[in-house]
């Protein structure tokens, strides 16, 4: 190990690791050992709705952002190597904006004297303007905008390295596009989108700003119950939702990359 | 290659690809002109024109003082990220090839992991040390959400290096140091430059860790979370179009950078 590594080591250990093991000491003792604050969230209904309407909202938004951000990908990697840079500096500026700051946008734009009703209803789509803020859909609006670019650059990622030449040999071989793209450059390109999928998914457990601005009451996230715990100095349940959060990331990080792997194999034999 | 770009699919893949940018950039791109209006609440297109919620803002002593807070922390944070992350990349690339994805794995993890998690241990750790409200720990913070950046862009940067720089140093009789302040750093500097840029955006944006930390020591992405809680105040316009305008010439500037340096090693 080299001394250099040392600076970095430290503030990885101090403001990381150590805090991640003081929250574990906080949500199992206090001052004994005591599972008090998990029977509190399991024995509550609310808390584990909150939670299992998180790993829905973060589930979809995941599927979404792969679905939009897969073709983005297809289309910039498909373009000359010169232009490709450009196009892909359009979908990485937006994604270095500030989340509050976009998810403020959104708020101006979905409100009943938003731009968007206004539009609907200057053309006839809508006969008045209906209500848009604080519902489940505005969340999805805002979060897979503010998530997109992370899902385009995991696709980008995987399809970059695939030799394009494959796609032309498929069809000098005689296959007509559509199957050229399914048998060849979809198998080699999955890793990419489940794991944009993944990487989307476990960012969005995380969101709090998006739900409690945009979202309503219904659409509160795990993030939430641990700032609003916080802010009641309820620590010992707030680490402890902070704590099952965790231990969900990691284990849904673990769990999708095996079965990613064995998708991803399978379908690599199938093509061979 | 030709018939395909021509093919009805393809015209539908670029309609498809214009529509994506356009939902990435519409949202961000209404804010500009409605932070110049003169009227009492937010229009589009404003009836009419004027620099009153820029007014607002700047003659603000509170909107003012959180900026300032805001903008000294993304400063003091983005050099200590930048030169710990630096000094790191070439350490592991020069570390045992066993050890390596240990201590990436250690620094990147800040990256995924939610972050409202590490914020909560930060809090009960500032709350037993007696360190609330204190800048410096959010700095040093801060600096740690931004090493896994810093790490991946010096990182690509050293990877396309050539190591027989430093060593042909080395053997003119340079020290360590000076083989490396002399060698392995000037290459770096565009990758140095980006990482600065990046590390200055982690900090000056984040706002859970300042939420939990700084009590009463308002950052600007607490003050605009606190004031959007209650309502759409038109100060926030004004305040979002210079976050706008900022991040692209940052993020241009960033582009330059990284493609100036590729071309070189190229």
């Amino acid at each position: 190990m080299r001394i250099t590594l040392i600076p970095a080591l430290l503030l990885a250990l101090i403001f990381f690791l150590i805090p991640v093991f003081i929250m574990f000491y906080q949500g199992l003792f206090d001052p004994e050992f005591t599972t008090q604050h998990f029977d509190r969230f399991w024995n509550r209904g609310a808390y584990l709705r909150i939670f299992i309407n998180s790993v829905k909202i973060s589930a979809i938004t995941g599927l979404l952002c792969v679905l939009i951000g897969y073709p983005t990908a297809y289309f910039i990697v498909r373009r000359p190597p010169s232009v490709r840079p450009i196009l892909l500096f359009l979908v990485l500026v937006p994604m270095w904006m500030s989340v509050l700051v976009r998810t403020y946008a959104w708020m101006v734009l979905l409100g009943r004297e938003g731009l968007i009703n206004m539009a609907l209803v200057y053309v006839g789509i809508l006969d008045e303007p209906i209500k848009m803020m604080y519902t489940s859909g505005a969340v999805y609006v805002a979060m897979v905008q503010i998530l997109l670019p992370v899902a385009v650059i995991t696709c980008y990622g995987t399809m970059a390295d695939i030799d394009q030449s494959l796609l032309s040999a498929a069809r000098v071989m005689g296959a007509k596009p559509f199957a050229a793209f399914r048998r060849v450059f979809l198998p080699l390109s999955l890793e990419g989108a489940v794991t944009g999928f993944l990487i989307v998914f476990v960012l969005s457990m995380g969101f709090f700003i998006v739900p409690a601005l945009v979202g309503g009451p219904k659409d509160t996230m795990v993030a939430n119950i641990i700032a609003v715990q916080v802010a009641k100095a309820n620590w010992g349940f707030a680490a402890s939702v902070a704590l099952i959060l965790l231990v969900f990331t990691l284990i849904a990080m673990t769990l999708i990359r095996v079965v990613s792997k064995r998708l991803i194999y399978s379908a690599r034999e199938e093509t061979s | 290659m030709k018939s395909l770009r021509n093919s009805p699919g393809s015209v539908l893949m670029t309609l498809f690809f214009i529509l994506t940018i356009l939902f990435l950039f519409f949202p961000i791109m209404v804010i500009l002109p409605m932070s110049f209006s003169a009227g009492e609440t937010l229009q589009f297109p404003p009836k009419s024109w004027g620099l009153r919620w820029y007014r607002e803002y700047f003659n603000d002593d509170l909107w003012r003082a959180s900026t300032f807070r805001s903008l000294r922390i993304a400063l003091m944070a983005s050099i200590l990220s930048t030169a710990a992350g630096t000094l790191a990349a070439v350490g592991l690339d020069r570390t045992r090839k066993s050890l390596v994805p240990v201590f990436t794995g250690l620094f990147l993890a800040p990256a995924i992991i939610p972050n409202v998690i590490i914020a909560l241990g930060v809090f009960i750790m500032a709350v037993w040390t007696g360190l609330t409200s204190s800048e410096p720990l959010l700095v040093m913070v801060h600096a740690m959400l931004g090493l896994p950046f810093v790490l991946l862009i010096v990182g690509a940067a050293l990877r396309q290096q050539d190591p027989s720089l430093e060593n042909a140093a080395r053997v003119f009789g340079a020290g360590p140091v000076q083989a490396f302040v002399t060698a392995t750093l000037p290459p770096l500097t565009p990758a140095i430059i980006s990482s600065l840029i990046f590390a200055f955006f982690i900090s000056f944006d984040e706002l859970i860790f300042a939420l939990f930390v700084m009590g009463g020591k308002v950052t600007l992405p607490v003050r605009i979370w606190s004031d959007l809680q209650h309502f759409i105040n038109p100060t926030i316009a004004s305040v979002s179009t210079i976050f706008i305008i900022a991040t692209t010439l940052a993020m241009t500037t960033a582009e330059i950078l990284r493609r100036r340096s590729a071309n070189r090693n190229a």
